[in-house]
């Protein structure tokens, strides 16, 4: 019967420093990888300093859109509401199925000063009239 | 035939419902007789369910686009084989194959001298609890999701197949998972009715003995249909990654975790006849997770970058999901088992029993971050999600932490202790050897060193354990298991190099120049079209001109950038990679990277399109050890294979 107490305390001493290990790598993933994810005016009634890495949904603008070689200015609009949009800007390779109307993910932080959203990453989503286990 | 279709899946419902009904009735004593016309019932349920199946294909095959699903999916210039595998393109579909999968494994169960030997109120139980899941399937397929709807007048084409799904790693990675969730189905039932008709622990072979192949062949084609989804993702999307811990890549993940931690406490109950509530338990949460994942990508809960059509099966599946947590729970927590509190943590027992609390912590972990922006809502306005840095700081080092824990299981015995003292040495030895190599090899990382060195480890005490124990290699399970884990160990060490010493550049090449990127110098020697390609922003000529071009030509028009690599200036080979525009896709750009392969360090690369001045965009990365991933996820699927044998004397 000692035996058997002795093995369920070190289990509790295993399953303590497991917690706690796994506690802090939850803790660590947490400030490392957390982030806003944000429709457009979401985003927009955010105060400007609380847009740093944060990831935004929304479509691309017809009007708005310039592209020169790599890079890349357009007005990112809300999904639900046309009339709200944000001025975003991004340099790199431009993924498949850019262009006015598609869906977009963007990574990156606004800038209050010249008042363009600053895209690290740019993803397409594909148009959901494919239903399909689609990405780009 | 949308009608013939439809009410074969409607008589389909009817039967599973008084299938699973019937044996309830006798079970109370009701109807006597129910067993007999269950089995029989099951029987005809599969012939229903196939020829459902046999007349969605038959319009498959038939390009019949009065099926919205056919016109959805395929189109008239489609070869025959896609035009097949669009079966399971769709959510409709999908959810389809699964269910005959289920049916297909359900029929083959009787079959065999486990289920023969069963007591008949197992059978009962087994028979009611595997019916409800049909039934739901059948509902969900015939309410909510159904592949027969139909359009007046039909089409004239199709929309077609998506062109990154046109590839052969996509072609078998979904029927590949939907197998693995399907297979589970079996073992899970029967696991519960064994619970509940006071059969755990008895003598004869328990419920995991009866259903061993079923468990082998779904965890064999889940860890298949996973590592084939990755190699897809690194070979077609053109970003040269294989993991993005995208909702839906989680979804898959999760039930192959459940299932992991199951095979390593299932070993404990086989040899120790311990953990025997916490089996049943297991087994049915893995099916309950599968249901789980496919509501999280379905049910339009989490934003994902794999857009899925709004689904109305959301609430319906999140019902049934925790129905089955409920019932699964109360049934094993319930369940009369005696069985022997576990030896030391520090024992193969307590060892193993550790493994699977590491599964499992990673699955809850998996689902808490992919639900994360739902969560948060709770509390804060905006919804806060979780990026990919997340799930490889938090992730990441519990695969290490697995890693660790195999290289020393095979050293300790079941009760405790140390069993071969010199050979754990040796194997600890190596593991101190290795981490040094590979500090001066200049891995500077600490998770990148602990992983590569772990799987030094857990490869070398895999031989040095087969040498001292020579007779392992005779017996199939055994060596089964350690094939397994030496897959996997492969795989660790790939993971732990390639994904934080990738190097990446982007280039804007004319003809005749060249880029340079960690000693491989990449040269582009031409541009190569079958059609003026029009640059990153197809315009309606484009799309014109590749549709005249689909007419009697090819289905889309591409340029191929004609790439030599030279490593320290001599040259190591050449890359074409593709940037295309299909017909029917006149909107997207379709890429089709191309690799240099190596055992060693692999050249990836992708051509993006061309710009104003015909400059070849393109994108190239060099990513180390990549192929060992493949090498051990090959591994890691074949292997079990061997265990499926039957049992030797002292396996295990």
């Amino acid at each position: 019967m000692r035996g058997t107490r002795k093995s369920f305390r070190l289990y509790l001493v295993a399953l303590a420093l497991f917690l706690a290990g796994t506690g802090y790598l939850l803790y660590a993933g947490f400030s490392e990888g957390s982030a806003y994810f944000l429709e457009v005016s979401e985003a927009l009634a955010m105060p400007p300093e609380k847009l740093n890495a944060v990831k935004v949904f929304g479509t691309v603008r017809a009007e708005g859109l310039s592209r020169e070689g790599q890079r890349v200015s357009f007005l990112l609009q809300d999904k639900n509401d046309p009339s709200v949009f944000l001025p975003a800007s991004y340099a790199g390779t431009i993924p498949d199925g850019f262009k006015p109307g598609a869906e977009l993910i963007l990574d990156g932080s606004y800038e209050p000063r010249s008042k363009v959203f600053k895209a690290q990453s740019l993803i397409t989503k594909c148009p959901s009239k494919y239903k399909k286990e689609n990405r780009t | 035939m949308h009608l013939a279709g439809y009410f074969l899946l409607c008589a389909c419902f009817l039967l599973a419902l008084a299938l699973a009904g019937a044996c309830l009735l006798q079970l109370r004593g009701l109807f006597p007789d129910a067993l007999r016309w269950a089995e029989r019932g099951n029987a005809l349920f599969t012939l229903c369910f196939t020829a459902s199946c046999a007349v969605l294909i038959a319009a498959l095959v038939r390009s019949d686009f009065s099926f919205v699903y056919v016109f959805s999916h395929t189109d008239r210039a489609l070869g025959f084989f896609y035009r097949l595998t669009a079966f399971w393109a769709g959510q409709e579909g999908s959810l389809m194959f699964w269910a005959w999968t289920m049916a297909l494994c359900g029929a083959c169960f009787p079959l065999l001298r486990g289920y023969t030997t069963l007591p008949e109120e197992v059978k009962l139980w087994y028979w009611a609890f595997y019916g409800c899941v049909l039934a739901f399937f059948c509902l969900v397929l015939t309410a909510w999701s159904t592949p027969f709807q139909a359009f007046s007048p039909a089409p004239e084409d199709g929309n077609g197949l998506n062109p990154i799904l046109q590839n052969p790693g996509m072609i078998f990675h979904p029927p590949l998972l939907l197998l693995g969730y399907g297979g589970f189905t079996i073992p899970g039932c029967l696991a519960l009715a064994c619970a509940l008709s006071r059969e755990l622990g008895n003598e004869g072979p328990s419920w995991a003995e009866r259903t061993r192949p079923f468990i082998l062949m779904a965890w064999l084609t889940l860890s298949a249909g996973i590592i084939l989804g990755a190699w897809w993702s690194y070979m077609e999307l053109g970003w040269g990654g294989y993991w993005a811990w995208d909702p839906v890549e989680n979804a898959s993940l999760v039930p192959w975790l459940a299932a992991s931690a199951y095979l390593h406490t299932a070993v404990i109950e086989a040899r120790r006849g311990k953990l025997l509530r916490v089996n049943v338990f297991l087994m049915a949460l893995i099916t309950v997770s599968a249901f789980f994942a496919t509501y999280m990508v379905r049910g339009n809960v989490v934003q994902s970058l794999h857009a899925f059509g709004d689904s109305a099966a959301g609430l319906p599946l999140l019902l049934f999901v925790l129905l089955s947590l409920i019932v699964s729970a109360y049934v094993s927590l319930t369940a009369p088992a005696q069985s022997e509190p576990l030896a030391d943590p520090l024992s193969r027992e307590g060892l193993l029993a550790c493994v699977a609390w590491v599964f499992l912590a990673l699955g809850i972990m998996i689902v808490l971050a992919t639900l994360w922006p739902v969560i948060s809502k709770l509390w804060s306005a905006q919804s806060v999600g979780l990026t990919p840095a997340f799930y490889n700081r938090a992730c990441l080092p519990l695969f290490t932490l697995l890693a660790l824990l195999l290289c020393a299981c095979p050293w300790l015995g079941w009760g405790g202790g140390l069993t071969h003292k010199f050979q754990a040495g040796a194997a600890a030895l190596l593991f101190v050897l290795a981490l040094v190599v590979f500090l001066v090899m200049g891995i500077s990382k600490p998770l990148a060193l602990v992983s590569a060195a772990a799987a030094v480890g857990v490869a070398s005490s895999l031989c040095l354990y087969c040498g001292a124990v020579p007779g392992t290699l005779r017996l199939p399970r055994a060596l089964a298991a350690h094939g397994v884990h030496l897959g996997f160990a492969l795989m660790v060490l790939g993971v732990a190099f390639s994904g934080p010493y990738k190097q990446e550049t982007t280039a804007s090449l004319a003809p005749g120049n060249s880029v340079t990127l960690g000693g491989y110098t990449l040269r582009l020697d031409a541009l190569e079209q079958n059609d003026s390609f029009v640059h990153d922003n197809p315009t309606p000529e484009a799309a014109q001109k590749a549709r005249t071009a689909a007419g009697d030509m090819p289905r889309y028009i591409f340029v191929e950038a004609k790439l030599s690599a030279f490593l320290n200036g001599k040259p190591a080979g050449e890359l074409r990679p593709q940037a295309r525009i299909y017909a029917k896709r006149p909107e997207q750009i379709s890429l089709e990277s191309d690799t240099l392969f190596g055992m060693g360090t692999e050249v990836y690369a992708t051509l993006h399109g061309l710009d104003d001045q015909n400059k070849a965009q393109l994108t190239l990365s060099l990513n180390p050890l990549v192929n060992w991933i493949w090498a051990g996820g090959i591994l890691l699927s074949l292997f079990p294979f061997l265990g499926m044998a039957k049992r030797g004397r002292g396996d295990g």
